[in-house]
């Protein structure tokens, strides 16, 4: 069976073309990629994101909760903002990774994966036993929107007027209601977490002011393009955060957290790498060769970058033959194409 | 989909268009090729001189989120590339028949009769879109 998020019949109307996605039926483009793409990256595109999933602690404990489970710092982080954190099990693997939204001291949002909501879940209420906490999975209640651009802010100011003036990866909460200045496109913009109907009416809202409507190709090439991870790509339930460019999120200093003591004494199998291609397009599988053919690692995510028109990668390179200063190909269709090692996001997005 | 389906041309399952003209075959993707990859970005054809063999790959064209593999329509060798189409691959978007891949001299006139008539392209489209 497939699942529809709630605007479904609206994507259908505007003539998107819908895929399979984590067992939902969703809009992966509707007119075009790049144009798309470059209305985030210029002006302001909405994306239907209601497939993710929302998790909520509430209680005195709520904090402690889910501070315990993730590897990054929430209970130091101030009130009111949003934290990007790995889950983790024991050994360090990961089990997702997620936003945990601070909405106030007894009250956490937590937004996963789509395809990571039941795994999650179970995870993360088997450890609730022990804390004085609620712990629920309210993804079926909720539609999530994801409005994204430099121009997004005015827009939705126009329909929300009294959204407050939110700072980059913070969060407001109105009745069921939820406003975050957050998103995974490297653009200033707002995630807009509320119920069906509210969102309904804010999409529809939005398109009629002339919001361009954005699918999943347009959403995974922008943050691609600004090398953030995917979950199933970069990030998967064999490896661990080390291993993906992600020890920013985890914090050893921490007292304590599921995956500590593994991770404490980890030494990375994998070095996560971006690489450009000039005259040829990565593709996840492909594979990764020093000068003497030799594999060295495998491309994780790959397009070609609709702002730089070339080919931009994600890899991951076995760090025993990961050397400094080495050149890197890609095997593409048997022939070697050079590909250049960066080390800052292909595009620099112009968030706040 | 609405797609344009020239009645001069032959087509394959693939959806390539072929247009004969004496022993030379000239091809390229069909509008409704073009229209369900969207955004062309990259194309790859062989040199010329190269052997191709009737339904083996040759080449692809690429979308910005997809590969799609390129298959020959007929055995022959390949007389001419259109370095333009390569250069500009967006130009597929724009006019699919305009926009032709490669030049392939026929190697066994038997294998177009192989290939579809506009009339029965047009009723792949429709059972398969």
């Amino acid at each position: 069976m497939t699942l529809r998020t709630s605007l479904y019949q609206k994507h259908v109307d505007l003539k998107a073309k819908i895929v399979d996605f984590a067992g939902w039926d969703m809009p992966v483009q509707y007119t075009s990629v790049k144009d798309e793409t470059l209305a985030v990256r210029k002006k302001v595109g909405v994306f239907d994101v209601s497939h993710m999933g929302e998790f909520f602690a509430e209680g005195p404990d709520a904090i402690k909760f889910i501070d315990s489970l993730v590897t990054n710092d929430i209970a130091s982080a101030a009130m009111g903002k949003a934290i990007y954190s790995p889950l983790c099990r024991e050994n360090g693997t990961v089990v997702d990774d997620l936003i945990v939204y601070k909405l106030a001291e007894q009250k956490l949002l937590i937004c996963v994966n789509a395809s990571n909501i039941q795994k999650d879940f179970e995870w993360m209420n088997a450890h609730a036993g022990k804390y004085d906490v609620r712990f629920t999975n309210k993804s079926e209640h909720y539609s999530l929107l994801a409005l994204q651009g430099p121009e997004s802010e005015g827009i939705l100011k126009k329909f929300i007027p009294n959204l407050p003036s939110l700072e980059y990866y913070s969060v407001w909460e109105s009745g069921q209601t939820i406003i975050a200045r957050t998103g995974y496109t490297g653009e200033d913009g707002f995630e807009i977490f509320g119920s069906h109907e509210y969102i309904g009416k804010l999409w529809d809202q939005l398109i009629a002011a002339g919001v361009t409507p954005c699918g999943l190709a347009s959403r995974d090439v922008l943050r691609l393009e600004v090398c953030y991870p995917l979950y199933g790509h970069e990030l998967n339930d064999e490896i661990t955060p080390l291993d993906a460019a992600l020890a920013w999120t985890v914090k050893l200093n921490k007292t304590s957290f599921i995956g500590k003591t593994a991770l404490t004494d980890y030494k990375p199998k994998y070095k996560l790498v971006k690489l450009l291609v000039e005259k040829a397009i990565p593709r996840e599988g492909y594979h990764v060769v020093d000068e003497n053919d030799g594999v060295i690692g495998v491309v994780t995510s790959g397009t070609m970058s609709v702002v730089l028109n070339q080919g931009v990668a994600f890899a991951r390179i076995s760090s025993d033959k990961f050397s400094k200063g080495q050149n890197y190909f890609i095997d593409i269709r048997q022939k070697k194409y050079p590909a250049t090692l960066v080390t800052k996001p292909f595009v620099q997005g112009g968030h706040k | 989909m609405s797609t344009q389906i020239p009645k001069n041309l032959k087509y394959t399952k693939e959806h390539e268009w072929i247009l004969i003209e004496g022993d030379t075959a000239t091809v390229g993707i069909t509008d409704f090729a073009q229209s369900a990859l969207g955004d062309i970005v990259f194309c790859e054809t062989p040199e010329v001189g190269t052997e191709l063999a009737q339904g083996k790959t040759f080449g692809v064209v690429e979308s910005i989120k997809s590969v799609s593999d390129l298959y020959s329509p007929v055995s022959g060798t390949v007389i001419e590339k259109n370095s333009d189409v390569e250069g500009s691959p967006e130009k597929i978007n724009s006019n699919a028949y305009e926009s032709w891949l490669i030049k392939v001299k026929v190697k066994n006139p038997g294998e177009i009769s192989q290939l579809m008539t506009a009339e029965a392209y047009d009723q792949f489209c429709q059972t398969s879109a």
